[in-house]
């Protein structure tokens, strides 16, 4: 036995074992011949490699009480394919080699579906199963010709980072097409003229996610409109910024038609507008494209205007601080193509800053390099070295550190604050989501998070289409880019930083990635609100928000401690980052957890609630005896007692 | 306030010898320990003192500042918070206050100016007046202070000056004068005379303590010798060994001189399984085998009943001692920073220099190789032997490290206070010349002891629910190494600690009880202060610091049954009568081999029974066979036997060892104690990082004050409710533990609280103080604070002469359970 083999087997073959706590016990054995990375957590209903995955993760199933008797049961159709409704089985393949990195190689049938790829090995006890949303696989690559042996082999490389390789042997009917090749028929719909699954998808919720957002009552709560802030209609029909939503928030004394000269200084009439606006102070955060200031230094009165009255709305500050999320070089490059920054001789009192944040393709590359390190083998003596050299974390870092910059900016300067970068929906959304989850506790809800990705990213136009590239076969477009897992993982990072200040846990975060690509919901398609408009997308599609609300205890922290008005302010040196292994690297078996958190969770939940429950009772029973007892006694300190309330 | 600049603080101490007899029996003296706020030990001077100071606090201590007084004494470096809570007078001395920092655990003092840094030593003057004084310290905390402006200039560079001058340049001898700074008063000596010591844990120091041992082990055949009780056959080694029963001691004295320093193979532990398992340092190769030794070294390395001996070499795959000492050297650099040398690294060069120190290599090392150990004994029926050249180091690390994956109860507080005593201060680690304490031997300087607790927090923080010891424990032990206090860590072996007279005087003194037992003619020399076991933790940590060294709620079983299942469904145990009885097997990077020299007798070509039997043994054939049969542990191949039997297995195997993950991105990385320094942090946070409790210690202590209503309801005291009493905080931090996703409930601690009390909403509370800027003063757990000092003295735990305070407190609140209030919830009704 090799010497480095022998322990890291010890430890995942021990962790695999550990694993069945989470379902079931049976389960136990199934998700230890798997190589998905399982997290301690019930499976996402991406992360599918494993046995018990299917059964659970689909969504309707989940929705209907989950009774301890129907354990066994489970058990047996974790390993058959449940269709989701409207899924439809396209073809089937035998003897199917799936090579596995961790296992080796598995035998076994291959189904194709319009929504996903499942591969069941039955020759091994027990049964190993990949279950694979489409929407995951980038790209589908035959590697090599037919060999002597006649295999033909396919490649699929996921977006989730992983990359699969399947084999079958050479089809003797030689028109007969290969199931991958029907498989790129349906990972890629788009391309080939059908239709994203999330439209087919006929799923029905108790709980409807399209009514989490509304962008009027969103402004009411942070008591817009007010004396200095209105909301608009100006955009209703999305005639002066086709990326914007219809409902803006703009300075009380800048009336539409201004607007309408201000967006035409601004890269893609993307004017500036408000974000989020402190209660106390009256700082805001507003959001915005970069000024067309152009080679020659153009000015526009109007928009000087606009920010003046920006700084204007908020009497605590004679001070404006423009927060450009670029390094400085590149803003100034971007002057060649007509774009740039604002100079402060135009712009008085306002300062500018910049946050060096790198953009889209620096990313993308840096993403594409973790991946290279993390799967599907990971070099234990050089880890942290390789780590570095891909600077994802310099990355996170730099976005939090000028989330963090802007956070205080608002909070203990009392300043308001006006972020872009060159076009507004990449880095300044990731900045502008970040400052406001630090800021104010209700986006650090379940529910608010829902209210803030609804808002900041998508009405706001991050183009999640391009970005992630739905049903796109177009692998090598380079406007794909991580933006919003990068976003996702500074989330992480202030949860791991501040355990008790988050209302959901981790599993809720990599459910939202696992279906920013599932393409099962219609949450994360299109690039604009006009565009999902057109597309009905909320009439023709389920929201990923009805899934999740649907069954709120899978993604509760139960650490969560309601202090909603209070800020966070993260450490963001490297030195308390940390990657998010379990998202990165959770296809790797060895990395399983040692300890079922999620299921540790759920037990916390449940025991609060108990506790709860005692304390009421015990309440009760006190008010009667005392009533009784002395109910003549004023001031009686049964009535002080506040019962603790639950935000569970 | 303070006048001259030379000004000092002598504490009287002038008492009549009655008075101070009497005092003594409580140790305390409660009138004239309280200088300007401070509570100081008997004997301890305060030198300086600056007023308006704010302490940095770290993220564990919830972040932001804390305004208060900073004094220097001899000893330590004490900052009273403003509004902190009234020392007790009649409590037992604590060296070291939540803020204090004692003065030899300083490293380097460094001030901060209007636009400069510098460091300070003995015989610097500063030219600016600091606004900010930094304390370096060797346990790794960065201790920061920053002056008001309406601290007196004199104040600062006085304080500023004297800690420079009094704090111990690390140089041979200063240990011994602050050992007498903190330990040296009369008051002092004798209070810790008259401490009795923890025997919740076994001291492994008398031979009915490791009968207890083996007891608790099951270990049959093995009997303790006192065949070392005069340090004759062996000085590292501690009287007491454990060996196998069938060995008679005359038999055992021969087989001293086989091994390097003596140090026969001994046994630790035994696994549930059967497996022994043993330690021993190398062989002594030039010495001539007699046949009777070598029956008895035979039955001495195979112990009692195993027929299968399996060598695991622990040199070569692990860092040696002076690897550990780069490293860590190394690591403190890097995680200290310095910015008076503004040498820190550079943020994105973090995770590179991390791996350069290569800390985390050597703690997977020493993580795998006990994993292979805890394989190999959970494999049953044969004795590991671990051997290291001279059984003094890493053979400390591995054997702790293998019971603490195995051994449930060596994860609990006591059970891993046992666990050091017995593999390392007994064994004979030399913690003095690792610690280096004296500087005066920086050849020999290793923290290998650190290296192991960091070993250990990894597990923890794989397995958090495993443990019943929190990290708060690990971090205050870590911090123990540092202080020159303690008779665990200033002696090499037991035989030092008890050459006490011979010593130059700082080394030793018996614990309580021993000078008894032992050493009837012991008469301790006045003039060297006795010092404590690290153990006694009253001394360090406050009640409310202890309170968090272990987890309220024991930790929970295994959810289901681990690998393997029992020993009943492990197909491997028929596989080992493949193998001859009497094999002697080396394992060493992962595989077994039988080298012809690996036991020197075997090879050295005696003669007789022996040799023969065993050449056979050590055939080549046979090692397949049993790497097949680890191979078959580690890989596991049977897990489907496991869940056919899962339903019926009954109780769980809780000796089923925790493996931890190995890979790169599980080794964790300790911040909170090496990136411990205020410096790297924010000064803000999210509050329930503070002291605030969690809601579901909340709930809980509702449902307590509820049930303690609804006693006084049903015995309808006329008076219910007219008086409330004070709100009580009890201070587990449960954020700290959650961090772990340890979390746990409180319900089932004994909170105390005895009387219904209006709950202020925190939320509420709360929302008052979070906006704006941070609060620039306290925590909010200040109140409860003071509230529970309260300025009235709750003593009738201690006293007879407060009996009747407490008494009416008793008669107010019938319930039993009041009358044990613990003191920390002590106001009385009146307050």
């Amino acid at each position: 036995m090799e010497k480095s083999g022998s322990i890291d087997s010890l430890g995942s073959k021990r962790s695999s074992s550990r694993q069945p706590s989470v379902d079931s016990l049976s389960s136990s054995a199934s998700t230890s011949r798997s190589d998905r990375s399982a997290q301690a957590k019930p499976p996402s209903a991406m992360s599918s490699d494993s046995v018990s995955t299917s059964t659970e993760l689909s969504p309707e199933l989940r929705v209907k009480p989950k009774t301890l008797s129907k354990k066994v049961p489970r058990d047996v159709d974790k390993e058959e394919l449940q269709l989701l409704p409207n899924e439809k089985v396209h073809d089937m393949a035998q003897d199917v080699t799936y090579f596995c990195p961790f296992i080796g190689a598995l035998r076994g049938t291959v189904m194709v579906t319009n929504y996903r790829l499942f591969f069941k090995c039955m020759d091994r006890e027990p049964a190993f199963v990949l279950d694979l949303p489409l929407g995951v696989v980038s790209r589908v690559e035959k590697i090599g010709g037919a060999s002597s042996r006649g295999d033909v082999s396919y490649g699929l490389v996921c977006k989730d980072m992983r990359n699969l390789r399947f084999a079958h042997k050479q089809m003797e009917d030689t028109l007969r097409k290969s199931i991958f090749e029907v498989l790129i028929k349906f990972a890629f719909p788009v391309s080939n003229g059908l239709q994203i699954f999330a439209f087919e998808y006929g799923q029905v919720f108790p709980v409807n996610g399209w009514k989490v957002y509304d962008a009027v009552s969103e402004y009411k709560r942070q008591g817009i409109p007010n004396e200095s802030w209105r909301i608009t209609k100006v955009n209703d029909h999305y005639e002066v910024c086709d990326t914007y939503p219809s409902t803006l928030a703009v300075p009380v004394n800048i009336p539409d038609e201004e607007l309408k000269r201000v967006a035409a200084f601004r890269a893609k009439g993307r004017i500036p507008v408000l974000s989020w606006i402190h209660p106390e102070s009256q700082a805001t955060v507003a959001r915005c494209s970069q000024p067309m200031v152009g080679v020659n230094g153009k000015r526009s009165k109007e928009d000087e205007k606009y920010l003046q009255a920006i700084m204007d709305a908020n009497a605590q500050s004679h001070k404006l601080f423009i927060f450009d999320a670029r390094p400085s070089v590149n803003a100034a490059a971007n002057k060649m193509k007509g774009g740039g920054y604002e100079s402060e001789d135009a712009y008085q009192n306002a300062e500018l800053v910049f946050l060096d944040i790198h953009n889209i393709h620096v990313m993308r590359e840096s993403l594409r390099k973790l991946k290279d390190v993390v799967y599907p083998n990971i070099e234990d003596s050089h880890w942290l070295s390789n780590l570095e050299s891909t600077h994802w974390l310099e990355h996170i870092k730099l976005i939090l550190a000028g989330a963090l910059r802007i956070a205080d900016k608002v909070e203990s300067g009392k300043t308001s604050v006006v972020v872009h970068c060159s076009d507004g929906w990449d880095r300044t959304g990731q900045l502008t989501s970040l400052s406001m989850l630090m800021l104010d506790g209700y986006y650090r809800t379940i529910h608010g998070f829902e209210v803030l990705l609804e808002k900041e990213w998508l009405s706001f136009g991050h183009r999640f289409q391009l970005r992630i590239g739905h049903g796109d076969k177009n692998h090598t477009d380079a406007d794909r880019s991580p933006v919003f897992i990068q976003f996702i993982d500074c989330v992480w990072q202030l949860t791991r930083q501040f355990p008790a200040a988050f209302e959901f846990n981790e599993y809720f975060l990599v459910t939202i990635l696992d279906h920013l690509y599932s393409c099962l919901f219609g949450t994360f398609l299109c690039n604009s609100e006009q565009q999902r408009l057109k597309e009905e997308i909320p009439k023709r599609t389920v929201s990923l928000w009805s899934y999740i609300n649907s069954q709120l205890e899978e993604f509760t922290n139960p650490l969560y401690v309601n202090y909603s008005n209070h800020v966070l302010f993260p450490v963001v040196s490297l030195r308390h980052l940390e990657l998010w292994v379990g998202y990165y690297i959770r296809w790797n078996p060895r990395m399983r957890p040692q300890e079922p958190v999620h299921q540790r969770y759920k037990e916390l939940l449940a025991k609060r609630s108990e506790l709860q429950k005692r304390v009421d009772e015990l309440q009760r029973e006190v008010t009667n005896r005392s009533a009784s007892s002395s109910s003549d006694q004023p001031g009686s300190p049964t009535r002080s007692i506040t019962p603790v309330q639950t935000f569970v | 306030m303070l006048t001259g600049s030379k000004t000092t603080f002598k504490v009287r101490q002038m008492l009549p010898d009655i008075k101070e007899r009497m005092l003594s029996q409580s140790g305390v003296n409660s009138r004239s320990r309280d200088v300007f706020g401070l509570r100081c030990l008997p004997g301890e001077c305060v030198l300086q003192r600056a007023v308006m100071v704010r302490k940095k606090l770290t993220a564990r201590e919830g972040r932001g500042w804390l305004s208060g007084t900073l004094f220097c004494t001899h000893f330590r470096v004490a900052f009273v918070p403003q509004d902190g809570p009234k020392p007790d007078d009649n409590a037992d001395p604590v060296l070291l206050g939540d803020h204090d920092v004692a003065l030899a655990s300083i490293e380097k003092v460094v001030v901060v100016g209007p636009n400069r840094t510098k460091l300070v030593t003995s015989n610097s003057s500063l030219k600016f007046t600091p606004e900010e004084l930094v304390l370096y310290c060797r346990d790794l905390r960065v201790v920061c202070f920053l002056f008001d402006r309406l601290t007196p200039d004199t104040q600062v560079l006085e304080i500023t000056y004297t800690i420079a001058k009094t704090y111990q340049p690390p140089k041979p001898g200063s240990v011994l004068s602050f050992q007498n700074a903190a330990l040296g008063s009369v008051e002092m000596k004798q209070f810790l005379s008259n401490r009795r010591r923890d025997t919740h844990m076994n001291w492994h120091e008398s031979s009915s303590d490791w009968e207890q041992e083996l007891e608790r082990c099951g270990a049959t055949g093995w009997r303790v010798s006192s065949v070392n009780d005069r340090f004759e056959m062996s000085t590292s080694l501690p009287r007491y060994i454990v060996v196998p029963q069938k060995v008679l001691d005359t038999e055992l004295k021969k087989s001293f001189a086989h091994f390097n320093e003596g140090r026969i193979p001994r046994w630790c532990w035994r696994h549930p399984r059967g497996c022994d398992l043993l330690r021993m340092a190398s062989f002594q190769n030039n010495i001539y085998h007699e046949k009777d030794d070598i029956r008895n070294l035979e039955t001495i390395l195979f112990g009692c009943q195993a027929s299968l001996c399996v060598v695991v070499e622990l040199g070569e795959e692990l860092p040696s001692p002076a690897d550990v000492q780069l490293a860590h050297s190394r690591l403190r650099a890097l995680c200290l920073g310095d910015i008076s040398t503004s040498v820190s690294v550079p943020d994105d060069k973090w995770l590179s220099t991390l791996e350069g120190t290569h800390w985390l290599d050597y703690t997977r090392s020493c993580l795998k190789k006990a994993s292979e150990v805890a394989c190999l004994l959970r494999g049953g029926h044969l004795t590991v032997a671990l051997q290291e050249p001279d059984d003094r180091d890493l053979s400390c690390v591995v054997s702790s490290l293998v019971q603490v994956m195995c051994d449930p109860h060596c994860r609990t507080q006591h059970g891993f206070q046992s666990l050091v005593q017995k593999e390392w201060v007994m064994a004979g680690h030399r913690f003095n010349s690792r610690l280096n304490y004296h500087r005066d031997n920086d050849k020999e300087e290793a923290p290998v002891f650190l290296l192991f607790l960091d070993c250990v927090w990894q597990l923890l923080s794989q397995y958090p629910a495993r443990f019943q010891l929190t990290d708060d424990f690990l971090l205050a032990l870590h911090d123990s190494v540092h202080l020159p206090l303690f008779s665990s860590f200033l002696a090499n072996c037991q035989r030092e600690r008890c050459k006490r007279s011979q010593s130059l005087g700082q080394s030793y003194t018996p614990v309580n009880g021993w000078r008894d037992m032992l050493h009837p003619d012991f008469s301790p020399d006045p003039s060297d202060p006795p010092l404590p076991p690290v153990w006694d933790w009253a001394l360090q940590y406050s009640k409310r610091r202890r309170d968090r060294f272990t987890q309220p709620v024991a930790p929970v079983p295994p959810l289901q049954p681990l690998l393997n299942g029992n020993l009943n469904t492990n197909p491997d145990t028929h596989r080992l009568t493949d193998t001859l009885p009497g094999s002697v097997f080396l394992f060493s990077r992962g595989a077994f081999s039988c080298p012809a020299n690996l036991v020197p007798w075997r090879s050295s070509g005696g003669s007789g029974v022996y040799r023969k039997s065993h050449r056979r043994a050590a055939s080549s054939e046979s090692v397949p066979g049993l790497e097949r049969l680890l191979k078959a542990w580690a890989l596991s191949e049977f897990p489907q036997g496991l869940t056919s039997t899962v339903g019926t297995q009954g109780p769980l195997d809780t000796y089923e060892p925790l493996l931890p993950l190995l890979m790169g991105p599980c080794m964790g990385f300790w911040r909170e104690c090496y990136l411990r320094g205020a410096l790297h942090a924010q000064a803000f946070s999210h509050p329930i990082s503070a002291n605030h409790p969690h809601p579901v210690e909340r709930l809980a202590r509702e449902v307590q004050q509820l049930k303690d209503k609804l006693a006084q309801a049903s015995q309808t005291d006329p008076h219910l409710g007219a008086k409330t009493a004070e709100p009580r905080w009890s201070d587990t931090n449960l954020n700290q533990n959650t961090n772990n996703g340890t979390f746990l409930f409180p319900a089932q601690r004994p909170h105390g609280t005895a009387a219904p009390r209006a709950a202020p909403p925190p939320t509420s509370t709360n929302r008052q103080t979070s906006r704006g800027p941070p609060p620039a003063s306290a925590p909010p757990s200040r109140p409860s604070y003071k509230d529970n000092g309260g300025g009235n003295k709750h003593t009738f735990l201690f006293g007879h002469s407060s009996a009747t305070e407490a008494r009416p407190e008793k008669r107010c609140y019938p319930t039993p359970s009041n009358a044990k209030l613990p003191k920390s919830n002590g106001p009385s009704i009146a307050s």
